[in-house]
């Protein structure tokens, strides 16, 4: 029964942990920047929702508030520094040291506000039980995850390939020279994908902390997992990078029959050290 | 007095330390938050040997050495093979589970309470108790270090290595392995690393797994995009001018609970900065 409670953990986690990898791979595909402040939004959505229900707002309010600021940082993160940085020419490797910057500025100031312990995200109806069948738990919160990640991934799937900016998304990210003699601005393309990546990392950024709390330096591991799936998924397939966080999470949830929890780092990069050997370019690459 | 010793001491090691990420970061351009891992792992190996009495101080420092140039070679390798971008993944990757060894494997590390009463260092069955002495022993090694590193960017090798900066695919196409030399210089930078852990270890005493997290990997990039990179300069200026920080904040009345939080919040302001403004460092090269 265990292994039973394992899985339906693993799911929870496996979905949300599918956004953030989807989120990561859409930036990473288009504006082929390893946007590691990626951790700090999913952080920010977090503690900005659990400050404003601990002032009384209604949850669904929160969630929307943090959202929306979510997508407003994506978005001046690429506009502010990004950009400015890619205007100046600067190489793969300044980019990547001024994103690691602003994850620790993220990071440090929600540390700085709110103490860098363990909050509690305690909302009563969240941690209801739905489905108690036997031994197994599953709470409204773990079901909402599910459904909003699965909702998440499906719309971000309808977005790219069914709306105009979409298809531009997906043109910038394909050929950026060509996207730019064909005045699709490449430029105003890559803020609006940060602003809609961020916002839509900050869902499971929300509703993750109700079901397991907040924690300043909580969003490096998340973004690492889901790194790594998407890189064994394969670069550029949202459908893959969603598939391998699953199986990632369901794999680190089952180890914890065997392993405990703490070591679960190493099933997620034992995980990443095999794709690399034996199939770098991932499993659904060569499908694209 | 006693003060600035241990400034000096922690500085000459932390320059050690720059020297190492400088050549990982700035010469061979490859982006790593896991030196402070590699540092760490140095640490407790030559704090294991000289607590059980197995070897006495320099060779406990040189099989320090030659497992961190073990692990950085087998941690470079596969990933270089295949993308710069990878490598970023294995990097947080090993520093995260650095972490979760250094904290979790209680036996050998002692946990997250550390490994007190590490036996003090000794040359040649002298043993060094006293703090003028240690001083001497990590400026030493730190001279020892800066001329290291001097002597290899001069060689043939840096000049290749500069090369691979400058035009990577041109200095494939002139018949040289750019995957080899990029390796070794990861090798060098663990040996750097690993024996800078062995000084740091004798010379507090005390190790824990804060010092070695993905902060201090963090604040090992400040230093040297702060100090600049590629130059020996850079590696100098940057330890000793962010290792003040810590003392001048002190000055300044901010509640202890977020002190912490306030120098790496500066890091991070200083990485953003230096980015947009000087990516060369107060004493460096083009990043």
């Amino acid at each position: 029964m265990l292994a039973l409670q394992l899985l339906c953990n693993g799911l929870a986690t496996g979905c949300a942990l599918g956004v953030v990898a989807v989120t990561f791979s859409l930036v990473y595909s288009t504006t082929k920047l390893f946007h590691v402040a990626h951790a700090g939004v999913f952080t920010l959505g977090g503690y900005l929702a659990w400050s404003l229900t601990s002032r009384g707002a209604p949850f669904l309010l929160a969630f929307v508030v943090a959202i929306a600021v979510c997508a407003a940082t994506g978005a001046l993160i690429q506009a502010l520094l990004y950009a400015r940085l890619e205007r100046r020419h600067a190489t793969h490797l300044v980019i990547l040291i001024a994103s690691l910057g602003m994850l620790a500025v993220m990071q440090n100031i929600i540390a700085a506000v709110y103490t860098p312990n363990i909050l509690q995200f305690t909302l009563p109806w969240a941690s209801q039980v739905v489905a108690g069948g036997g031994s197994v738990r599953l709470t409204v919160i773990q079901v909402l995850i599910v459904a909003a990640s699965v909702a998440a991934y499906g719309g971000l799937m309808w977005f790219a390939h069914h709306t105009i900016l979409g298809k531009q998304m997906r043109a910038v990210a394909s050929n950026p020279f060509l996207a730019e003699i064909t005045r699709l601005r490449p430029r105003r393309v890559h803020v609006y994908v940060m602003a809609i990546a961020s916002a839509v990392v900050s869902v499971p950024g929300v509703l993750v902390p109700v079901d397991l709390g907040l924690q300043p330096y909580n969003g490096v591991t998340p973004l690492l997992t889901a790194t790594i799936a998407m890189i064994a998924g394969g670069v550029g397939s949202i459908t893959g990078a969603f598939v391998l966080a699953i199986a990632i999470a369901e794999l680190q949830n089952l180890s914890l029959l065997i392993i405990p929890g703490e070591w679960s780092i190493g099933i997620t990069f034992f995980i990443f050290l095999i794709f690399m050997l034996f199939r770098p370019t991932g499993l659904f690459a060569a499908v694209r | 007095m006693d003060f600035w010793l241990s400034y000096l001491t922690l500085a000459a090691i932390y320059v050690l330390l720059g020297l190492s990420t400088n050549l990982l970061v700035g010469i061979a351009g490859i982006f790593s938050v896991s030196q402070a891992a590699v540092f760490g792992v140095g640490a407790y190996i030559v704090s294991y040997l000289l607590m059980n009495d197995l070897t006495s101080f320099l060779p406990a420092m040189l099989v320090a050495s030659a497992f961190c140039v073990l692990l950085n070679v087998l941690v470079t390798l596969p990933a270089l093979r295949v993308s710069g971008d990878y490598f970023v993944v294995t990097s947080f990757g090993i520093q995260l589970l650095a972490t979760a060894i250094f904290t979790n494997w209680t036996a050998g590390t002692g946990g997250a309470n550390g490994l007190p009463g590490i036996p003090p260092a000794d040359l040649f069955g002298k043993t060094l108790d006293d703090s003028k002495q240690l001083v001497a022993l990590c400026l030493g090694a730190m001279v020892l270090g800066c001329v290291a590193f001097w002597l290899i960017m001069r060689a043939p090798f840096g000049r290749l290595l500069r090369a691979i900066r400058e035009d990577e695919l041109a200095v494939a196409a002139a018949g040289k392995n750019v995957l080899r030399a990029k390796v070794s210089a990861a090798a060098m930078a663990g040996a750097f690393a690993g024996s800078a852990g062995g000084l740091y270890a004798t010379f507090l005493s005390f190790i824990d797994p804060s010092s070695f997290d993905l902060d201090s990997s963090i604040l090992l990039l400040t230093m040297v995009v702060v100090g600049g990179a590629r130059t020996l300069a850079g590696s100098i200026v940057g330890p000793f001018l962010l290792l003040a920080l810590p003392q001048v904040l002190s000055l300044i009345d901010i509640p202890t609970t977020i002190a912490a939080a306030a120098r790496q919040l500066i890091y991070g302001v200083l990485l953003i900065a230096f980015m947009l403004f000087r990516p060369q460092g107060l004493a460096g090269e083009k990043l």
